[in-house]
């Protein structure tokens, strides 16, 4: 059954205003966004050099949108293959040692008995997870034992056979200032109104739902929940799901099948990746944030249709997410509303990590534009990061959240959300949106952009590469070479800060980062602590690498090549 | 292709593909040459000729080894493992040809063979050696050798 999505809403672009070509390629003032009649030349203006990009687009943008990507310096990338290069080399001596017995091999083999039989473990795909995550997995999977707030407690562990196999000590180490949970507006608390409620509703509906929404597990709770989401999004109506991940992979085959096209932004999240393929449409991915990429895509896919048989496609789905959580970067939403508009292509905006954390008043990244919300045509998010809870959400119009309550999949078959979970989210968004009487939420949201802005500021500074926009409150601090990572882990734990490292293959193999999540819940004071620590340790490893040379935005290499899913 | 990959920051199914295209690696890959030129000409035993004709060597094979010997991926890729019977120069840009990490990797050993055939002054020992070693090299780059595995050897 195909959703009916009707174009009434959706106006017909304007020609006739005064449309210059710019260097983008997007004509400027065809957004038709309600609240943007400041129509100005929609400049590209950049600074004098071609290595500084600061994108200031005066018309469609009302603030200066500075993003930076330094690019990594030369004699720092070809230091970090050297680096790959001698530790592969080591792994394959160490596998001919482990192959001869001559030293013990501590990863899983088939049983003597089983010498003779198909392989079951394939060794070669192991090959960097014997010889280089098992070197530095300390930095990993680091057991908490308290709640995660602003600084949390961890237990030791101590390893005697170079990580194969942890021992606690039975220490705990208190108060570990934690730059990295998604806890941007510090709701990750175990005392206060929020909890107070969560409590009380357990007593009253208990823990377990035991039902799907569809049969009996459609509580009242449930229905308040998504009446608040609705009004503190802007849109007609919302439905929450139990999952942040199952909303995604779970809705988009429900929305989209075969014979529609997907425009995917090359730096999706998993969930979004494994929803539109499973739902059988066909995908291209456009390079991040590159609004050429994405219009080239969407001219060739109006003009040349399906690819066989030349029919129009179905649908066009536009898949981005409001802020990238790897690499801190903001998507360019008005100019991918006015691409939209002008193609009349849908727009399905993953809001993880904005919702919350971005705008004056916390409404995520439609606010931060200063756009409509009716303009994004499927608004999603979670709960996980910035309402400390867990589960997510589909915002849009009546008719769109109604079609869902029937065919998603997460509403027929995945148990609803528990009781306690949707009043935290109900507390902590009555208290963003300053409805339980306090300016808490308010307060909260104003102290996240500052901590945003000094800690990226002082970060710069320092001199370290900082990847992202400059609003994000997601910081990827660089530290490219692969014997750093484990370093920077360590020596952070050494002086009582949590952070996330993480290297290659997840990340491109010279941009291994250390990505920090700023948090309302921190002080001046844990931030300050946390930047000396940060100093401290980026003189000790080296890792300042910036020379302040900013690179262009759009002049990242755009060559023709676009991926495309094989239709079978 | 897209397919789930889970914890990643790109969706690159096979990362291998992308690495000879990342920035540095080429210098990397010239300056590696260089350091093992400079350490076999600082052995006192071997004379010039000797030197190039065994860097030549060196060279290919260890370039034989990594691009055209061993399989797979040394990590492991979300698409299944598609790429786990090719070579990492079967792998290179997902199979397409003539991309420009492809005639680099092509062009360096035939240049090593003209600076070698040079300062061995066309010794016909020497240029038996050489050539064969740089045939051993450049055979299987060919396109029309994509795949294909003679007489089944490293087949599986």
């Amino acid at each position: 059954m195909v959703l009916n999505m009707t174009e009434g809403p959706v106006k017909k672009p304007v020609n006739g205003n005064g449309c210059c070509r710019t260097s983008n390629g997007v004509k400027p003032g065809m957004n038709g966004c309600v609240k943007n009649h400041l129509y100005q030349q929609h400049s590209y203006c950049s600074s004098d050099e071609k290595s500084s990009h600061i994108c200031h687009n005066g018309g469609i943008y009302k603030r200066p949108f500075k993003e930076s990507f330094e690019e990594t310096p030369m004699l720092v990338a070809v230091l970090t293959y050297m680096g790959y290069g001698i530790l592969t080399l080591f792994g394959y001596l160490r596998d001919f040692l482990r192959q001869w017995k001559i030293e013990k091999c501590h990863n899983a083999t088939e049983r003597e008995e089983q010498k003779e039989f198909v392989p079951l473990y394939q060794d070669f795909e192991n090959f960097y997870t014997r010889n280089l995550y098992m070197r530095i997995r300390d930095s990993w999977n680091r057991p908490i034992c308290s709640v995660p707030g602003a600084k949390f407690d961890i237990l030791e562990r101590v390893s005697y056979d170079y990580n194969w196999t942890f021992k606690y000590t039975g220490r705990i180490v208190n108060d570990v200032i934690n730059m990295g949970s998604y806890n941007y507006l510090g709701f990750a608390e175990n005392s206060g109104v929020c909890a107070d409620a969560a409590a009380e509703i357990t007593l009253k509906y208990g823990v377990g739902v035991c039902s799907t929404r569809r049969e009996i597990g459609n509580l009242d709770k449930h229905e308040e929940l998504e009446k608040l989401a609705a009004k503190f999004l802007g849109v007609d109506a919302a439905m929450a799901f139990g999952m942040g991940f199952a909303t995604n992979s779970m809705n988009i085959p429900a929305l989209v099948g075969k014979g529609c096209l997907i425009l995917s932004d090359e730096l999706n999240h998993a969930s979004l990746v494994l929803g539109a393929r499973l739902s059988g449409a066909t995908i291209r991915v456009f390079k991040h944030n590159n609004m050429q990429s994405l219009e080239k895509l969407l001219k060739d896919a109006i003009v040349h249709g399906q690819p066989r048989t030349h029919r129009p496609w179905k649908k066009i789905l536009i898949l981005v997410e409001g802020i990238y959580s790897m690499e801190g970067s903001i998507v360019h939403l008005p100019d991918i509303v006015s691409l939209k508009k002008k193609y009349k292509a849908y727009l399905y905006l993953d809001e993880a990590h904005s919702i919350g954390a971005l705008g004056p008043t916390g409404r995520g990244v439609v606010e931060y534009f200063g756009l409509d919300p009716r303009d994004v045509d499927i608004m999603m998010g979670t709960f996980t990061k910035s309402f400390g809870a867990a589960g997510g959400y589909i915002g849009g119009t009546k008719e769109l959240v109604d079609y869902l309550r029937t065919h998603s999949h997460s509403a027929v078959y995945a148990t609803s959300m528990s009781p306690p979970v949707v009043e935290q989210i109900i507390a902590s968004m009555k208290c963003i949106m300053g409805e339980d009487g306090t300016t808490l939420g308010q307060e909260r949201v104003q102290q996240l952009a500052e901590n945003t802005r000094y800690f990226r500021r002082k970060l710069q500074e320092m001199g370290f590469i900082i990847y992202g926009n400059d609003d994000s409150p997601v910081v990827p601090m660089m530290l490219y070479m692969p014997a750093k990572i484990g370093a920077f882990g360590r020596e952070m734990l050494k002086r009582n800060i949590g952070v996330v490292v993480v290297g290659f293959p997840a990340t491109p193999i010279i941009e291994s980062r250390a990505r920090f999540c700023v948090s309302a819940a921190h002080t001046k004071e844990m931030l300050d602590t946390a930047l000396n620590v940060i100093n401290e340790v980026g003189d000790l490893l080296q890792l300042k690498y910036s020379r302040h040379r900013l690179v262009p935005l759009l002049d990242r290499p755009f060559d023709e090549t676009t991926y495309e899913e094989n239709e079978d | 292709q897209v397919t789930m990959n889970v914890g990643v920051a790109h969706s690159e199914v096979n990362p291998n593909t992308r690495i000879m295209n990342s920035r540095g690696i080429w210098l990397t890959y010239a300056l590696g040459v260089g350091m093992l030129h400079i350490v076999l000409l600082s052995i006192p035993f071997f004379s010039v000729p000797v030197v190039w004709t065994l860097t030549n060597v060196i060279h290919n094979l260890g370039m034989y080894v990594f691009l055209h010997a061993v399989k797979g991926t040394p990590f492991e890729t979300p698409d299944q493992g598609k790429a786990r019977l090719l070579t990492h120069w079967e792998q290179l840009d997902y199979g397409v040809q003539f991309t420009s990490s492809r005639k680099f990797f092509t062009i360096s050993p035939i240049i090593i063979y003209f600076l070698a055939s040079f300062y061995t002054k066309y010794d016909p020992t020497h240029c038996f050696i050489n050539t064969a070693s740089l045939l051993s090299v450049l055979i299987p780059k060919l396109p029309q050798l994509h795949g294909v595995r003679i007489f089944g050897i490293n087949k599986y």
